[in-house]
């Protein structure tokens, strides 16, 4: 099955941070987000050992690397989630590895976007309230919000389906919602675990068509985690962790 | 493995790491206390219900022999009171035990260990906690015992021996809940087993239907025609139909309360204007009958405190009858007030273990949501809104459908002797706090769990 591509994102969907601009993955574009030797320990387990990773504004990154490499921790590290033992994590300049958790939390909240393997959806809500609550938590009115959602949902190829409750949906169409709820509040970056591990061959390919291609017009970077080369394909840039380090760009 | 070992220890051991005394009640222990609270009251119910056949069946003077048979009518109509909540309870304890079992369903699936065997495995640790409550709550019976024999009913307080139940029952306590609480593990677990995505996979549950409403006005109309009627009739069947149709009203506000707080539910869920408000509408609206279990407790025992308020004015109006009517007058009231605090106590530790199992249910989905940017606070006011919309509107429905039942029955003892009301809405409103206190008891449950940053499924 294919997706229509997705149109450009509705042109409000950004407001209720600062539209991010469309820039080209240039090579040298200024860094959106800068890590410069993360390290995450673990008890005995050093996680990772002196990391240094720098995401151009829209472009993707695969993150790769057997299990146990550490590829979730450095994803965990850069959206806030983790605060790193040493090294700095730099956001459009401003320094947020230091960050208090309550800190942290609103950053998640206001400049990031999630799209987790499976699950992260509220069961008991509607897919457009689902998506339409990202916004509200940043203060959108009730009625603009849902609006704003059905757009995103419609944007996903999922019209039709608004009122569908995430157990009522296929596991493509429900990583779709989480794109749409991942994006409506207009993020710098989005980041997504294995996004597509609970999928087939087939409908992970859609969802990571629809991730790349939506992110990249909302003026979103991507930071992926994924060991499957097909997934990693879609990004403009891969990396490869090992132990703790990053062996290959 | 790292996930689920922490998820089946780690929120534990982070919960009592954060101190406080709230912060020990972990759901093992919490399902234990809530056992073993079911036991203690339980056994005191079949106590008081003893001594009172005792004192029908051997009165030791007059105006026992007079009373003795009413009070064992009032008392199962006690007994016909708690045993909801009770039944409730108990049946919440075990599937809180399921909760924290099916965090750990996935570690004993990559042990190799088979549905059949985690369902037997749940069975027994269920049934282990079903025994330790069972051991705590005879202690606790025990215990309450000095306690019942300081109140005095026909102007005489029991003596323990009148209200000891007798070894053999003890006994037979100690096999019946552990073997109950397995039962209603492995009914709870089976579901878990069969659908493994359980939760997530929920769809739109069908409306509840409006024909309960009904059933109630008709209990509440048949009541209150037969409550006319005595008027001018006299005799003890008019009192046992009465009863009977007391224990009618009772079972329909049970089948009236999650269609009620169904349609409470749709209302907030039109008019939510923040997240919170929302998603604890969506909360309702999808498990009524789960939010009814929690405050059925509550519910009834608002029910009876509309019963209660309007006792002093019976006691009042019926000051210069004989001793007899005067003595009864009295242990309604304190029947009654013993009555509610059971209730109450009980409702409160459903509260607590039902929002504990919640958490532990909801795991996973609270964690995401968490790493997503969602702040604590706002699980925290859904916790509250999906606890306190329905405890309102129960008790006070009920308070209310109470009061009107009675009023045909005592007329003016209610206008004349407003301490009643006010019994009741203190009765209400400290009942309500408790069910809210209980409710907190999970605020570190919460915490722990969001702690976790590896929420990949099993
Ligand atoms: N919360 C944690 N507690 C203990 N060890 C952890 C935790 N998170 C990760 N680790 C350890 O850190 C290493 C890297 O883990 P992770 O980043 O999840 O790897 P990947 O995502 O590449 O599979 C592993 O050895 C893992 O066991
Ligand atoms: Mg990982």
């Amino acid at each position: 099955m294919s997706v229509p591509l997705p149109p450009p994102p509705p042109p409000a969907a950004a407001s209720a941070t600062a539209p991010a601009a469309v820039v080209p993955p240039a090579a040298h574009a200024a860094a959106r987000l800068s890590a410069r030797g993360l390290v995450k320990t673990f008890g005995t387990t050093t996680a990772l050992a002196g990391v240094d990773v720098d995401l151009a504004a829209g472009e993707s990154l695969a993150v790769m690397g057997p299990s146990g490499s550490g590829k979730s921790t450095l994803l965990h590290c850069l959206a806030g989630i983790l605060p790193p033992d040493a090294g700095t994590i730099a956001l459009e300049g401003r320094e947020i590895g230091r960050l208090s958790d309550r800190e942290r939390t609103l950053l998640r909240r206001e400049r990031y976007g999630f799209v987790f393997q499976f699950g992260q959806l509220l069961p008991e809500l509607p897919a457009e309230e689902n998506v339409a609550l990202a916004s509200m938590l940043l203060g959108t009115p009730r009625a603009r919000a849902l609006d704003l959602a059905r757009q995103w949902l419609a944007a996903l190829g999922l019209a039709g389906m608004e009122r569908r409750r995430p157990g009522e949906l296929s596991g493509g169409q429900a990583q779709r919602v989480a794109v749409a709820r991942a994006l409506i509040t207009g993020p710098d970056v989005v980041f997504a675990d294995e996004p597509t591990g609970a999928l087939d061959q087939t409908t992970g390919a859609d969802v990571m068509r629809v991730l790349t291609e939506t992110t990249r017009a909302a003026g979103a970077s991507l930071v992926l985690v994924t060991h499957d080369e097909n997934v990693a394909s879609w990004c403009s840039r891969r990396i490869e962790v090992r132990d703790g380090r990053v062996v290959g760009a | 493995m790292r996930t689920v070992l922490a998820l089946a220890g780690g929120p534990l051991r982070a919960a009592r790491a954060s101190g406080g005394a709230g912060a020990r009640l972990t759901p093992g222990a919490l399902a234990v206390i809530a056992f073993a609270v079911t036991t203690a009251f339980a056994l005191s119910v079949v106590g008081g219900l003893r001594g009172f056949e005792g004192r029908a069946a051997d009165p030791t003077s007059d105006v026992m022999a007079d009373l003795a048979p009413t009070y064992v009518t009032l008392a199962w109509i006690a007994v016909v009171l708690l045993i909801v909540p009770l039944v409730s309870l108990g049946a919440g304890a075990a599937r809180l035990g399921v909760a924290r079992r099916d965090a750990r369903l996935s570690t004993l699936r990559l042990l190799g260990v088979t549905g059949p065997q985690t369902v037997a495995l749940t069975a027994l640790e269920t049934a282990q906690q079903g025994l330790v409550g069972a051991a705590i709550g005879l202690a606790g019976y025990g215990a309450l015992l000095p306690v019942w024999t300081r109140i005095p009913f026909m102007g005489q307080p029991f003596t323990a021996g009148e209200i000891w139940v007798g070894v053999p029952v003890l006994a037979a306590t100690l096999v019946v809940v552990p073997l109950v609480a397995a039962v209603s593990a492995t009914v709870s677990l089976r579901r878990v087993v069969v659908t493994p995505l359980g939760v997530a996979r929920r769809t739109t549950p069908p409306a509840l239907r409006w024909v309960r409403v009904l059933g109630v006005v008709g209990a509440v109309g048949a009541f209150t025609v037969v409550a006319k009627v005595q008027l001018g009739f006299e005799g003890a069947v008019v009192t046992v139909i009465l009863l009977g149709l007391l224990g009618l009203v009772l079972g329909t506000i049970n089948l009236l309360g999650p269609w009620t707080i169904s349609l409470l539910a749709r209302v907030m869920v039109r008019r939510a204007t923040t997240p919170a408000r929302l998603l604890a509408g969506r909360r309702l609206l999808d498990d009524p009958k789960a939010a009814w279990r929690v405050v059925a407790g509550l519910g009834l025992a608002g029910f009876v405190a509309g019963i209660v308020s309007v006792l002093p004015g019976l006691a009042a109006a019926t000051g210069d009858g004989d001793t007899a009517d005067r003595l009864l007058a009295q242990d309604l009231v304190t029947g009654g007030i013993l009555t509610l605090a059971i209730a109450f106590a009980v409702a409160a530790a459903s509260a607590g273990i039902a929002q504990a199992a919640s958490v532990l249910d909801r795991r996973q989905e609270y964690a995401l949501q968490h790493l997503a940017g969602v702040p604590v606070e706002l699980f925290d006011e859904v916790r509250r809104r999906v606890v306190v919309a329905p405890l309102a509107l129960v008790a006070g429905t009920s308070a209310a459908v109470a009061l009107v039942v009675l009023l045909p029955l005592f007329g003016m003892a209610l206008v004349t002797a407003p301490q009643g009301l006010l019994l009741l809405a203190g009765c209400l409103l400290g009942g309500g706090l408790l069910v809210v206190a209980a409710t907190e008891t999970s605020r570190p449950l919460m915490r722990a769990v969001l702690r976790e940053t590896d929420v990949r499924p099993g």
